[in-house]
């Protein structure tokens, strides 16, 4: 019996199979929201859904030139590097499945797995828009790792740890870190726009220019993984930029009965990445897309430095001792 | 699919169906990278054959046949056709049929630029700008439906005149309409200047010196936003516009930000040229009589499109059917303007230059045939396969 | 340095209702100008035929059951038509009229397509025509 349950946590809930479900719920808020936003009605509830079903029961096309395994294994491991990153960041009111130090590392780079297998599917093909897509992705991959990293170190310096529920206890201690380090939040808002390839910079996915970028030449199973991989990406993102910034997930509260306190942190987890939600949506419809060079000199100029501030202003902060609720 | 490449470069090619395009074109963009560094355009992907089909149908036949040359500037390709017919027979049209005709045709120029800021803004990605700005357009679209009946393809003229008349109801509506869609248009200019994003899009890209639009030919917003002044409705005016002048909208830079703002400011003329047309409209019959039969002649009649100027080449042999109908539209001069810029630019600019231009490939297919020493005039059926298949290969 | 200039459009629009018409449940009242479906008003035809004339579309065919007695019956094949009005402008009786009502002509069949205006007696009999072993072979539609 105690194997039954770990296992079935891992596949079912809350990892697995309920996470693949929340990523098409996220994607359906993400798209009524832009929708909205643009005065228009959006789709209907199962739309993500019927999407992904339909592309699961279409045939999938192998075209001429490509390595076979390569072509039909590169969807299935970005989805497993989306989904072992779960194991590690406080989904949905629960604690993270397992933690040790320096995880925080280990969850980022599981999550550019997924960008590292959409380049290597571009590059994989003779299609010249797929080769252009896949120059554009890890081209986009180089520029906003290191500021995104460098905004998700600056609550790692201020709680003293790489651990993610290290730093998850200290957000929820203190003073949300969202007024603390603005500057950190913001660069890592549109880092984690970056990382997700949402407007304004999805210049590697820019559907006027290179069709459908890296993804062009796949169909059926396929691309269907490659987008559930994408909205657990997101789901994945959220609550780890809510549980930094927002004053944490998971929230212990003592004293209170478990079943009470568990609705609590789901409806906490709930209301704080649809928040965030809402402000992504927002900054989705206001720009115009990026070229990619404008979005390299944009990140590397702009965002690297802001990130950096963020770092100095919590390393002077601490070394001056101020601390307390505040820091 | 091969990797095509030419010497040591790239060949990205761009249609003929692709998203970017809303028409079939193909244009191949040699790339370094993202530089591009050489640019290739084949037309002719829509081909209709319509000036073979003029011959074989009356005058007012055409007249609806020539409408369906180009789906958005469809009423000035009518209004070209009625002008050089009612040329050849020699009648006047009186003067509240012109004003009718202005006004459809300044309503349609409202309706083509507001469609063309929409694709220009989905081009560069910025989608928020082309819902609201295709939403403010149903506005126009709701009037010419109201005051002729259909949304496109309005059909406003007859031999001789126009079909109907502007009620005070419908003048009413016109104008609210056109303050709402004045305020509107003053926003869109204010987010096209301002908006840093969509500027890094627009701002210093596809720039064409005065000397190159003018030796280029450009027609034209292309032309007018390299300070080049073509404007038919100035240089020769036409229908209503000796009686209420337009005033010529240029700008200097050169570039897709120059081109875009000589399209919105030539909204606000538009605007204005309506409300005046409306205020002072001549009393008067909507038609004036014209024989079936068009005497023999030739004429040629030149209007501005919202493209561009039109010129319609009519050759009439004193029948009810017309011997000869040439079209040439405005896109077809524009298009060398892209391929002598497009070098140097980035690949994700391509999109944004072939969209500045306003193209309109329906206008532009035609079959142009070059005149050898010994070759005939006649090809066989076999002779055009034979052609096709050699291109192909 | 400006960006976001569309903010004050996209939060207001979160308030406001979709500017979505839902098509099939809600209709906008068609303009009186509207070109829809054409009507034929036989009484007052006199079989001049200036409408087949300049018809764009070869959409309408006027066949004479009595000549004398003013009695036509008039085939308008409505997948042809291209609601142009010409035909309306050119009668001089005022026998025609494109309706503001019937616009929704799409159909999953053809037989709709072509539609008889007449008298029902002149339309019987022309199908009837039609219908027996010894009628004019038809001519296949180019």
């Amino acid at each position: 019996m105690s194997t039954i349950l770990p296992i079935l946590a891992l596949l079912i809930f809350p990892g697995g199979l309920f996470l693949m479900a929340s990523g098409l719920v996220y994607e359906y808020v993400d798209r009524k929201l832009v929708a909205r936003y643009q005065n228009r009605i959006g789709p209907r509830w199962f739309q993500p859904l019927a999407d992904v079903v339909k592309l699961l029961a279409k045939e999938e096309i192998i075209p001429h030139g490509v390595q076979p395994e390569l072509f039909t294994l590169l969807p299935v491991v970005g989805l497993a590097g989306a989904l072992t990153a779960a194991l590690y960041v406080p989904l949905f009111g629960f604690e993270s499945a397992y933690a040790f130090k320096g995880d925080l590392i280990v969850t980022l780079y599981l999550l550019s797995m997924m960008t590292l297998c959409l380049g290597l599917a571009g590059s994989n093909t003779l299609d010249r828009f797929s080769l252009i897509g896949a120059t554009r992705t890890l081209t986009q991959l180089f520029s906003y790792e290191a500021p995104f990293l460098l905004a998700l170190l600056g609550p790692a310096l201020a709680a003293q740890s790489w651990q993610i529920n290290e730093i998850n206890s200290f957000s929820q201690a203190h003073m949300p870190m969202l007024v603390t380090q603005v500057i950190g939040f913001i660069v890592s808002m549109v880092g984690l726009m970056g990382k997700l390839e949402l407007p304004p910079f999805d210049a590697p996915e820019a559907e006027t220019e290179i069709v459908s970028g890296a993804l062009t030449e796949y169909s059926g199973r396929g691309l269907a993984l490659f987008r559930i991989g994408k909205n657990v990406e997101m789901v994945i993102a959220l609550s780890l930029v809510s549980s930094f910034y927002l004053g944490g997930l998971a929230f212990p509260f003592p004293g209170m009965s478990p079943v009470l306190a568990g609705i609590l942190n789901v409806l906490i987890f709930l209301a704080k990445t649809m928040g965030l939600l809402l402000f992504m949506a927002g900054l989705q419809s206001l720009f115009a897309r990026l070229r990619i060079d404008q979005t390299v000199g944009l990140w590397w100029r702009i965002g690297a430095l802001l990130a950096l501030l963020n770092l100095l202003l919590v390393i002077v902060l601490k070394s001056l001792g101020v601390g307390g609720y505040w820091l | 699919m091969e990797t095509k490449k030419v010497g040591d470069k790239f060949v990205v090619p761009i249609g003929p169906q692709h998203p970017a395009l809303k028409e079939p074109g193909h244009f191949e963009f040699t790339v370094d990278g993202e530089n591009v560094t050489g640019a290739t355009i084949r037309l002719g992907f829509v081909h209709r054959g319509i000036e073979k089909m003029a011959e074989k149908r009356n005058y007012t036949q055409n007249l609806y046949l020539m409408e369906r040359v180009c789906g958005i500037c469809s009423h000035v390709h009518g209004l070209a056709f009625a002008l050089g017919a009612e040329k050849l027979a020699g009648v006047t049209v009186p003067p509240r049929a012109q004003a009718i005709r202005t006004i459809i045709a300044e309503l349609e120029r409202i309706h083509s630029h507001m469609l063309w800021l929409g694709v220009a803004a989905h081009e560069g990605g910025f989608d928020t700008l082309f819902m609201y700005s295709w939403r403010d357009r149903e506005t126009v679209m709701d009037l010419l439906e109201t005051l002729s009946g259909n949304r496109v393809h309005y059909s406003a003229n007859v031999l001789g005149g126009v079909k109907f008349d502007i009620s005070d109801k419908q003048r009413d509506e016109i104008l609210k309409g056109l303050d709402f869609l004045e305020e509107r248009n003053h926003y869109y200019l204010k987010v096209v200047t301002t908006d840093n994003t969509f500027l890094g899009r627009t701002r210093n890209i596809g720039t064409m010196s005065h000397e190159q639009a003018d030796i280029l030919g450009a027609v034209g917003p292309t032309a007018r936003g390299s300070g080049v002044q073509r404007d038919v409705r100035v240089n020769a005016p036409y229908i209503a516009y000796p009686d209420f002048p337009i005033k010529m909208v240029t700008e200097e830079g050169g570039d897709l930000l120059a081109r875009t703002k000589v399209r919105i400011i030539e909204l606000f003329e538009s605007f204005r040229i309506i409300r005046e047309i409306l205020d002072h409209m001549p009393p008067g019959d909507l038609t004036v009589r014209m024989g079936r039969r068009i005497p023999e002649g030739e004429t040629i009649s030149r209007v501005e499109a919202p493209r561009g100027e039109l010129i319609y080449h009519i050759i009439s042999n004193g029948t009810e059917f017309p011997e000869r109908v040439k079209v040439r539209t405005p896109s077809l001069c524009n298009w060398s303007s892209i391929s002598s810029v497009a070098v140097d630019h980035k690949l994700a600019d391509m999109p944004m230059l072939l969209v500045g231009i306003d193209p309109c490939f329906s206008c532009n297919d035609r079959m142009i045939t070059v005149k050898r020493e010994n070759s005939s005039d006649e090809m066989s059926w076999d002779d055009i396969r034979k052609i096709g298949i050699e291109y192909y290969k | 340095m400006k960006i976001g200039s569309m903010l004050g459009d996209i939060a207001t629009s979160l308030f406001r209702k979709p500017v979505t018409e839902n098509y099939p449940f809600e209709k906008k009242v068609a303009p009186e100008a509207l070109r829809g479906k054409l009507y034929y008003d036989p009484s007052k035809c006199t079989g001049c035929m200036l409408c087949i004339k300049d018809c764009p579309a070869n959409a309408i065919e006027l066949i004479t059951v009595d000549k004398a007695a003013k009695r036509f019956v008039m085939k308008y094949h409505m997948d042809k038509c291209t609601f142009c009005d010409q035909c309306t402008i050119n009668c001089r009786f005022k026998c025609l009229g494109l309706s503001n009502e019937e616009w929704e002509l799409a159909s999953l069949e053809s037989e709709p397509m072509t539609v008889y205006y007449g008298r029902d007696e002149d339309i019987q009999f022309l199908l009837d025509k039609a219908a027996q072993p010894d009628a004019e072979p038809k001519v296949p539609c180019d």
